[in-house]
């Protein structure tokens, strides 16, 4: 294999004694199942069926069966032995990629693993110290001897507050479980913040106040609905098989809300089957409200639903409004601006001036007629006056743009149409990454020092304490954190001043020279930072970090986890990590023993199996609860993970639960169905199995006053401003690209099709600002606005934009990033779109950081910018790479 | 002109001896045209020796007359068996592996590298680029290689490699890997 793509003319094939493992995907939150074929090097299966393992002739005609494209074989080392191995979809799955369906992505895992002859040659081997700059390689020891030395010294100086974790939410549960136990429970701090937040705060935060689980469906549910409402999402793009394997069969309805004419909203367009809702950015909420009043005004709301599973004025104070509680939840729910019940929701709805379908379609930019159409398809009866079957899915473009609004408005107007827990009538987030996260409790989140008005607990927004200085030392685990979160720019720029802007840099490999040199750096206002990563992280590890530790990762150990139908499968090891490469787990052990921590037993992991088996206990209150098979295992004598192995790329879907002695999946939350009576064996009969999860397991409607100070200051603040020729500058992602793009890139293939980051612009922007496809623009917005200081609510203005502002708690700063123009009027006029969370790209960078004062999660999605050509892109001659086609020709 | 499509059928091929293309007997014992790097557009040396590897010496075959064709109007033929069916079309821009005086007469294999569906029918003229695949909706650019625009094939659309004598536009190989296939010039069930 070389750098650059090279189409191969053969792939070799297993041979029929090939060991076979199986595996789910690594990239997004589908998850499709795969077969992994490993064999030694120096022999080849036949074309005949009878002499490979896919048990297959070749060459053959037949659609959708075995096939190993060249992308799927690579040479990796197994026990130290040159081994094939091909990785491709499973033709005998039943389940999620049914007959091996797959996705760009999936289908090019053979190319992520480790072979020095491939661009993967830039996986990190050893642990590294930076020394005089440059990154030297040390042993495992000396590197978490010296990490054990100053934050020991960080902690009995400056406190747990000063310890800071950034870390993947979704890279396997052995994984997680290791990383929280150390910093919730070992260290204790607060500081702790997921890849794709600034604070370990909720996602879709007003499904979860109206007692909505983010993930209640199955995919059986996506096929089984007659409507799809599709907000702030294209599930082609984002989760390919979710799409081409149980939304494109059958004749339902697609309604898309998206400024993008992506794939999928072309196609169902040309089929006749598709609505596209080309919403402006932000205003989600008032599109929900004005569909809602056409649902109300026709009295097509499900009022048997309503009446059954609608939380009346009395339900609804049930469990909170009894005085003060420490949390958000209580704060979101207790000042009477959303909670409601369905008299007082109707009333709501009726009463707003934004929810009247002319006003709404000024505020949305989308047409009355559109509008209209959309009340139908998700609520007007048949003529047999039966009810549509329509499930509603929200992603980014919806939760990223006005966290909290978007998502109570779109939970109020789905519960009303009788969706939330039934077969093909849900609602549900589609999901990004899968479900990793087995947190090991013990949270110290009370210690976050922010605070909501009414003085409750807010969670740590780790960025603001960063900026703020406060943070000593931060292990980072598998993100890029600078151009994953908002401002990018001003970010970056504080993290370098804090490492290696500071004076006092390691210059010897002597352990107790390190700590000196760090104890300077800490105590003159520096920071100290770790980077566990596969690859180069740019720029933390390549720039910042003291401190870079090899990670191992799929397929170089057992490991477990979710998807987005919580359908946890064992994803196997099956060749050696590279160098000293080590699992995450492995390394938070290494560190724990020089901290002390293991003096009680604890972290004496052998296996991963070992930390999949203690973690269960802490899983058991949760929608990903798997304790009822660890708990068979141990009656069958075997390992938790030797068991789940045998259950394949099918995996079972959890909540686990015990039937007959028998583990049974649960395919859907809040079904009341799920009650059995009865508990049996280790399971545990969690509320949202069979009802909603609220104090009175019924659904709590919630309002969404448009005005409301705490999004309309700031949406004010952040909009375009025309006099600057300024447009929105969102960010997205590609199906042909998984997250940073930190595989994306060393896989020749994918490398070909976007070596750089690209920006979408309608041919009308673009000829104002004379674009051309193929051209570098850069795009700046000179008002990137962050929040700073150590705002504490007391008043309920106190955590609005323009108190903030007067307050001293805003900083304006600069953010700019450049790209390469698609000129296509698939995007909206007014809007471009770039992708989301590359490093060398940083579209975030024009985004302001300021997070939702409800939710304390940022509005991603809400950049701004002057887009200006700097020059011709090479691609605009070179046909070798990056297309600047259309993404969507139909 | 030759202008034969193949009917998709299940399960292994049928040899078709006498047929325009060749049995395996016959392409395994044929010499083969040589393939110039010039004919994909590749210039830098150090990247001429790993390609000229992996082409295989197919042997000619003419199925067009440059002067007949149409500017976006596709022709289909088989190479180099009768079961891979292909696209000749001159796109009117310049395109990667492009013959012609403006470089623009260009040649794929039809079937998606996703899962094997039918590219037949589906070319868009205006985008240069064939697709949607009726099974997935991958699409394919026509002028840089059949690199993947939009969707799931994990490779390019195999390229049907063109040389130009006078007038005759001559099919010489195939750079890439035919869905179906464990390999291109060997291995046959």
């Amino acid at each position: 294999m070389s750098e650059r793509y090279i189409p191969a003319d053969h792939t070799p094939l297993p041979p029929r004694d090939a060991e076979v493992f199986t595996t789910a995907c690594d990239y997004c939150t589908i998850a499709c199942g795969y077969k992994v074929y490993r064999w030694p090097v120096g022999k080849e299966g036949g074309p005949q069926a009878k002499q490979n393992a896919l048990k297959t002739d070749f060459p053959h005609q037949a659609m959708m069966t075995a096939w190993v494209s060249p992308a799927q074989h690579n040479v990796v080392s197994h026990q130290g032995k040159p081994h094939h191995v091909v990785v491709v979809p499973d033709k005998d799955a039943t389940v999620v990629n049914v007959g091996g369906n797959h996705s760009i992505r999936g289908g090019t895992l053979g190319q992520k693993c480790y072979n020095p002859n491939t661009p993967t040659r830039e996986r990190l081997l050893h642990p590294m110290i930076r020394v005089n700059g440059k990154l030297t390689a040390v042993s495992w020891d000396l590197a978490t001897e010296a990490m054990a030395d100053i934050s020991k010294y960080i902690l009995a100086k400056h406190g747990e507050h000063a310890w800071a974790i950034k870390m993947y939410s979704y890279q396997y549960f052995e994984n997680t479980y290791a990383i929280t136990k150390l910093g919730m429970t070992s260290v204790g701090t607060p500081s702790i913040a997921p890849h794709d937040k600034c604070a370990n705060t909720n996602d879709a935060t007003g499904l979860d106040d109206a007692g909505i689980d983010s993930f209640a469906a199955s995919y059986q549910d996506w096929a089984d609905c007659e409507v799809a409402f599709l907000s702030g999402v294209d599930p082609y793009e984002t989760k390919t098989t979710l799409f081409t394997q149980w939304l494109m069969p059958g004749d339902k309805k697609m309604i898309f809300v998206t400024p993008h004419k992506t794939m999928g909203v072309a196609w169902a367009l040309r089929e006749g089957r598709g609505l596209w809702l080309p919403v402006n950015l932000g205003t989600d909420t008032v599109l929900h409200m004005a569909l809602a009043r056409i649902v109300i005004e026709n009295n097509w709301q499900d009022q048997e639903f309503i009446e059954r599973w609608i939380a009346n004025t009395w339900e609804v104070d049930a469990g909170y409004g009894r005085g003060t509680r420490n949390t958000g939840w209580q704060w979101r729910t207790t000042w009477g601006n959303w909670q409601s019940d369905w008299p007082d929701y109707k009333k709501f709805i009726l009463s707003q001036e934004e929810s009247k379908l002319e006003v709404a379609a000024r505020i949305t930019g989308i047409s009355p007629d559109d509008i209209r159409k959309a009340a139908e398809w998700i609520a007007k009866p048949k003529a047999d006056g039966s009810r549509p079957k329509t499930s509603f899915m929200l992603e980014k473009g919806n939760y990223w743009s006005n966290n909290y609004m978007n998502t109570a408005s779109l939970a109020s107007l789905g519960l009303i149409c009788g969706a939330g827990n039934r077969p093909g009538r849900m609602i549900s987030r589609g999901g990004g990454h899968q479900r990793g996260m087995m947190s090991a409790g013990g949270g110290s989140w009370w210690l976050s020092p922010e605070k909501f008005p009414g003085r409750r607990k807010k969670d740590f927004n780790l960025d603001r304490w960063l900026m703020a200085g406060e943070i000593k030392f931060a292990w980072v685990f598998g993100t890029t954190w600078v151009a994953a979160m908002m401002a990018s720019d001003a970010l970056g720029a504080r993290m370098k001043e804090l490492t290696n802007g500071n004076p006092h840099q390691i210059t010897r490999l002597d352990r107790a020279a390190i700590f000196e040199t760090l104890k300077k750096r800490v105590d003159s206002g520096g920071m100290v930072m770790v980077d566990s990563d596969i690859y180069p992280c740019q720029p933390v590890g390549t720039e910042f970090a003291d401190f870079v530790l090899p990670a191992a990762t799929w397929g170089e150990e057992n490991f477990t986890r979710c998807n987005s139908e919580r359908r946890l499968r064992l994803y196997s090891k099956f060749y050696d990590a590279p160098g000293e490469a080590k699992p995450d787990w492995w390394a938070v052990a290494k560190f724990a023993d020089k901290m002390g921590y293991t003096a009680d037993g604890s972290y004496q992991w052998q296996d991963s199996n070992d930390i999949f088996e203690e973690a269960a206990r802490f899983g058991r209150g949760g929608v990903l609860n798997y304790q009822p098979l660890v708990a068979k295992a141990k009656e069958l004598g075997a390992k938790g993970h030797e068991l789940l192995r045998g259950y394949g790329t099918t995996g079972i879907q959890t909540p686990i639960r015990v039937r007959d002695g028998k583990l049974v999946g649960t395919q859907r939350l809040h079904d009341p169905s799920n009650n059995w009576g009865d508990m049996e064996g280790a399971e545990v009969q969690l509320q949202v199995l069979y009802a909603f999860g609220t104090q009175s397991g019924k659904a709590i409607l919630l309002k969404s006053p448009w005005k409301f100070a705490g999004w309309y200051q700031f949406f004010e603040a952040v909009k375009p401003r025309p006099e600057k020729g300024e447009i929105w500058v969102t960010n997205g992602r590609v199906n042909e690209t998984w997250q940073s793009g930190f595989d994306d890139r060393r896989k020749p293939y994918l490398a070909q099709r976007w070596p750089d980051n690209f920006i979408i612009v309608h041919p009308n922007d673009a000829k104002r600002a004379g674009i051309e496809s193929g051209d570098w623009v850069e795009i700046t917005n000179d008002a990137v606005y962050v929040q700073t200081g150590q705002p504490q609510g007391v008043l309920d203005a106190d955590l609005t934009f323009n108190q903030l502002m007067k307050d001293g708690h805003i900083k304006t700063t600069v953010g700019r990033f450049k790209a390469v123009a698609i000129v296509s009027d698939e995007i909206k006029e007014g809007v471009a779109k770039s992708n989301f969370n590359t490093p060398r790209s940083m579209a975030n960078a024009v985004v302001s950081a300021v997070p939702d004062p409800m939710t304390n999660n940022y509005r991603y999605k809400l950049g701004r910018g002057v887009l200006r050509k700097v020059g011709e892109s090479e691609y605009k001659t070179d046909l070798t790479r990056m297309s600047l086609k259309p993404r969507p020709i139909v | 002109m030759t202008n034969t499509l193949i009917p998709l059928r299940n399960g292994h091929r049928e040899e078709q001896p006498g047929h325009l293309c060749m049995s395996r007997r016959q392409f395994l014992l044929a010499g083969g045209a040589l393939v110039t790097l010039s004919a994909l557009g590749v210039s830098s040396q150090a990247e001429a020796a790993p390609l000229h590897a992996l082409l295989a010496k197919y042997p000619k075959l003419k199925i067009g007359r440059l002067s007949a064709l149409k500017t976006g109007e596709p022709l289909t033929f088989a190479y180099p068996y009768p079961d891979v069916r292909n696209i000749l079309v001159r796109l009117g821009t310049r395109a990667g592996g492009g013959i012609g005086p403006d470089q623009d007469v260009v040649a794929f294999n039809q079937q998606c590298t996703h899962m094997g569906g039918p590219l037949e029918g589906t070319f868009k003229n205006k985008y240069q680029a064939l697709g949607p695949c009726p099974l997935h909706l991958t699409t394919f650019d026509l002028t840089r290689y059949g690199m993947v625009i939009s969707g799931h094939g994990t490779e390019s659309l195999p390229q049907i490699l063109l040389a130009l004598e006078g007038d005759d536009i001559h099919a010489v190989g195939v750079q890439g890997l035919v869905y179906g296939y464990g390999a291109m010039t060997a291995q046959r069930a």
